[in-house]
């Protein structure tokens, strides 16, 4: 792939990824509302909110949390850059991770009862999902014989029939960064029944609006990762229907739950989670997968 | 020429040391130290400007008689403390200990010298052996090092006029001090030049004598025990050292040149480098040895700095790494790697429980020395070529925190970390400069991280039991952002100020090193191309790898077999995306406003918040330290079996 060809996907990313990840949101509103027996807001509600959100006048509790608001939302693009660019998938992990950190660090930054609990609940889900994410890597760079994303086009083979047990560490892993239900525990994504949104409690107006845009990116470039799961040959948009159908797994997975403890959380992710992934690199390296 | 150099970097500090003892006047040994300073840093780039390596020197032989004698006079020193401890303070674990250890490196030591070997003392040719791995340890112990003893000039004069303030202390004790830190340097510098592993014993001796005196130095009792503590772990590593030197002076090899041992590589030597690892992982402080580590947190925090950070727990796994050659393709060395993964775990949870600064710093110490061992015990060119980028990373950015805690505590007076809550507000640049050196051991696209990474690639696909290894690390990675992400909050947390807070004071001393040290991680981690190809490159041909299976570089960024970082346009573009928000927004005061406490605030301004009976009670916040599951009461009923078993099979699986 020519790099001129590259820079542009990299531009379209930047560019469409917040209007997908807008647009899943409000799905996910119209749907979540339908099962519970409501009619809901329009699908894209979530744009009229962030515009509203940014119109506000702004309030802050403190220079430091604003900071991480902005880098917060700049890190995930740049992360967002990288994938694009198919450059090597535990650097944009890890710059994802730096962009996830701002937002309890910024929380962790005002001295606010709320805010503080959803901080360090937020650092609690981050030792929960690093752990899945950055083994998942591993199995992709053992079939595709290199963790650049660019190895995984050449790879030229689906990896989800060898990968399936990392796919579904995965899934879980992204429930938990999205704060789905049971893993909701530093702030739902919804705002549910919850009244003070936990990590982001202190964040109002246009920095709330910095953060929601960067959920969007952060959405996409997570189902983009598990998309690459099935990303070539002729049956190429097999990827967009797994991402979108993991999606709808986790919405549902989302309303029939209720929210659980941070101790069950860690338990299941690093129990369930992390085995999964660790036996898929072991039958890799066995040579059984 | 290299006789003269050696002078400079391992004689002239010892002797200035001896000076240092003499002179009473506080700005006259300041100005020695610093002067010693200047010209430790000056040989050190010297060596790094020597032309070919390795170079191999044998100074005049009378040294080895002087080596001789001195090493045997510190072991009596060493029965001596512990006896006149035991007269003092009746029998303990810690003095009982010190004898028996000290005659169990001491005696086979003397078999050896003195009946085994054919001459007394013992020459081997060469006794120097310079290559590129000595010359980055040289670097590290004489530019941090070197900056770590100008900073701890100042110091010990806050630290002391504290405790005379407090009624602790009465006559300045700073020249014994400042004698162990220089004699530490040069004794430091010497253990990596040296082939002898006669002489490298003893500069290993050097330097646990002077972690047991600067341990010691304030004479509380508390400290005197940890001392011990320290001196007897360490001691065993020190019997490891006689009996491997006995072992290999006896095997077929008949030989005790380290650089003779590394190229030998014959798997019957299996034991004696079992032995050196032994010694190698006491001095590093790893599981179960890591209590002597914390122990030695009371200690002034430049001995924290630069003996149990960034210099003398490096010189643990600088001997692990320098033999790592020896042991590759053997089972020792797989359970190396397993074990320094399982050690890097453990320290990362652990340290999520403790409260006190410095703990968190020294767990996170043996933590990452414990990933050097796991990537000298994986033993691919691109894992040692990413330990020895993670020695040079890690010594910059701990040493810079372990300062930086001692100025915040010389601020504040504590080192508990919730006493450290919104002091950004109170020191702006220290707080700084302190969270820049956590995102500098934490966050892409800093020198550790970029390790991290490298350690993440070099343990892919290399065998079955690499899947443990990986799993290791990952965990230990999600457990290591815990705790400095807290911490960082800890710092951060305070009430809406209006305005830009009131810059602290700048002290030359404190402020201008962490600059230095600071500015050294950025710098280093935007040019890690070039300081790959520049020093740890050649130093992996030196070692008999294969260069090109390890990283390649182009255009500034680096490449491992299997993927790339592309270095410095990360950087640039992350530090946009911090700094552009950090330097441009401006908390107006109009827009700040009061944390929400369910509409009980009293009024904008303050902390408090109306409760039971409209009574006015002040917020307070916390960190999260979760010690009923992750403390050490907790932990360490497992934690140290844990190390102690899996060193046992370490040397059962050499035996047989």
């Amino acid at each position: 792939m020519s790099t001129g060809w590259l820079i542009g996907s990299a531009v379209i990313a930047v560019i469409v990824a917040p209007l997908i990840g807008g647009l899943l949101r409000g799905i996910d509103r119209k749907l979540t509302a339908h099962m519970q027996g409501r009619i809901g807001p329009p699908i894209i509600q979530p744009f009229y909110d962030v515009i509203k959100l940014l119109g506000k006048k702004p309030m802050v509790a403190g220079r430091a949390q604003l900071v991480f608001a902005y880098a917060f939302l700049a890190l995930i693009v740049t992360a967002v850059v990288f994938f694009a660019l198919r450059q090597d998938l535990l650097v944009v992990l890890f710059i994802l991770f730096f962009g996830s950190l701002c937002l309890p660090i910024g929380a962790l930054s005002v001295k606010s009862p709320y805010s503080q609990l959803g901080g360090h609940r937020e650092l609690l889900q981050f030792l929960a999902y690093e752990p899945i994410l950055l083994l998942a890597a591993i199995p992709i760079a053992l079939k595709s014989g290199g963790f650049p994303i660019a190895n995984i086009f050449e790879y030229g083979q689906p990896l989800l029939p060898d990968l399936w047990l990392s796919f579904i560490a995965l899934f879980i892993a992204l429930a938990i960064v999205m704060r789905k239900s049971p893993f909701d525990i530093s702030g739902s994504e919804h705002a549910h029944q919850e009244l003070v949104r936990g990590v982001i409690t202190e964040y109002s107006g246009p920095y709330l609006a910095l953060i929601e845009i960067g959920h969007w990116y952060e959405m996409v470039l997570l189902l983009s990762i598990l998309g690459l799961f099935w990303v070539v040959g002729s049956l190429w948009w097999l990827s967009i229907i797994i991402a979108l159908g993991s999606w709808f797994i986790m919405l549902i997975v989302d309303n029939i739950n209720a929210r659980l403890t941070w101790s069950w959380m860690l338990k299941f992710a690093w129990g369930a989670g992390v085995t999964l992934v660790a036996l898929n690199i072991l039958f890799i390296n066995l040579g059984w997968m | 020429m290299i006789d003269s150099l050696l002078g400079l970097s391992v004689f002239f500090p010892i002797v200035i040391g001896f000076i240092c003892l003499a002179i009473k006047n506080h700005k006259a040994r300041g100005g020695i130290v610093f002067l010693t300073a200047v010209v430790l840093i000056t040989s050190s780039i010297f060596f790094l400007r020597q032309g070919s390596f390795p170079i191999e020197h044998s100074p005049a032989p009378a040294w080895d008689w002087v080596i001789l004698v001195l090493n045997y006079v510190i072991l009596a020193y060493f029965l001596f403390v512990a006896i006149k401890d035991f007269a003092q303070r009746g029998i303990s674990r810690h003095n009982v200990l010190t004898i028996a250890l000290t005659l169990a490196a001491g005696i086979p030591l003397a078999i050896f010298e003195f009946s085994q070997a054919p001459h007394t003392p013992l020459e081997v040719a060469p006794t120097i052996y310079i290559d590129h791995l000595s010359v980055i340890m040289c670097l590290i112990i004489s530019i941090i090092g070197s900056l770590i003893a100008v900073y701890a000039i100042r110091y010990m004069k806050d630290h002391e006029e504290h405790r005379m303030h407090l009624g602790e202390l009465k006559e300045t004790t700073q020249p014994r001090f400042f004698f162990f830190m220089l004699i530490f340097l040069g004794a430091m510098n010497g253990l990596v030049f040296a082939n002898n592993l006669i002489w490298l014993a003893f500069f290993w001796e050097v330097t646990t004598l002077a972690c047991y005196g600067l341990i010691r130095h304030d004479e509380v009792p508390l400290h005197i025990d940890n001392a011990f503590r320290a001196l007897w772990m360490c001691l065993i590593g020190s019997v490891g050292f006689s009996l491997a030197i006995m072992f290999l002076w006896n095997s077929p090899l008949n030989t005790i040149s380290l650089a003779a041992v590394i190229e030998s590589g014959a798997p019957v030597l299996l034991l004696p480098i079992a032995l050196l690892c032994l010694a190698g992982l006491t001095k590093a402080a790893q599981v179960p040895f890591q209590s002597w580590l914390l122990g030695a947190m009371v200690a002034p925090t430049p001995v924290s700095a630069l003996l149990h950070s960034s210099t003398m727990v490096n010189a643990g796994v600088y001997l692990v790494l320098r033999i790592a050659p020896a042991f590759q393709g053997t089972h020792l060395s797989t359970l190396i790697a397993i074990y320094g993964g399982a050690v890097f775990l453990i320290t990362a949870i652990l340290a999520i429980s403790q409260s006190e600064g410095k703990k968190v710093l020294a767990y996170s110490t043996i933590g990452n020395l414990g990933l050097i061992i796991l990537c000298a015990g994986i033993n691919t060119s691109l894992a040692i070529a990413v330990g020895v980028m993670l020695l040079i990373f890690h010594a910059i950015s701990k040493g810079l925190l372990f300062l930086c805690a001692g100025a915040i505590e010389h601020h504040i007076w504590s080192r508990d970390i919730e006493d450290m809550e919104g002091i950004a507000t109170k020191l702006p640049v220290l707080t700084g400069i302190t969270i820049a050196a956590m995102f500098s051991m934490l966050v892409a696209p800093f020198g550790v991280l970029i390790t991290k990474w490298g350690a993440m690639e070099a343990a892919t696909g290399i065998g079955v039991w690499s899947t443990l290894v990986l799993v290791l690390l990952m965990l230990g990675s999600g457990a290591t952002t815990v705790f400095w992400a807290k911490w960082i909050g800890r710092f951060l947390c305070h009430s809406p100020v209006p305005g830009r807070a009131k810059r602290e004071p700048f002290i030359p001393l404190y402020h201008g090193i962490l600059l230095i040290l600071i500015g050294c991680a950025v710098v280093f981690s935007i040019l890690i191309a070039p300081v790959y190809n520049g020093v740890i490159a050649p130093g992996l041909t030196e070692a008999g790898y294969d260069v090109a299976s390890a990283f390649t570089t182009y255009g500034g960024f680096l490449k491992s077999p299997i993927g790339i970082f592309a270095a410095w346009p990360i950087f640039i573009i992350i530090a946009l995306a911090l700094l552009i928000p950090a330097l441009a927004t401006r908390a107006k005061p109009e827009e700040s406003y009061a944390s929400y406490m369910c509409g009980e605030n009293v009024e904008i301004g303050t902390d408090e918040f109306v409760a039971v009976a409209d009574e006015r009670t002040p917020l307070k916040t916390g960190g999260f330290y979760i010690e009923n599951m992750l403390g050490e009461g907790n932990l360490n009923r497992f934690v140290v079996p844990v190390g102690i078993v899996l060193l046992v099979i370490l040397f059962v699986l050499v035996v047989i």
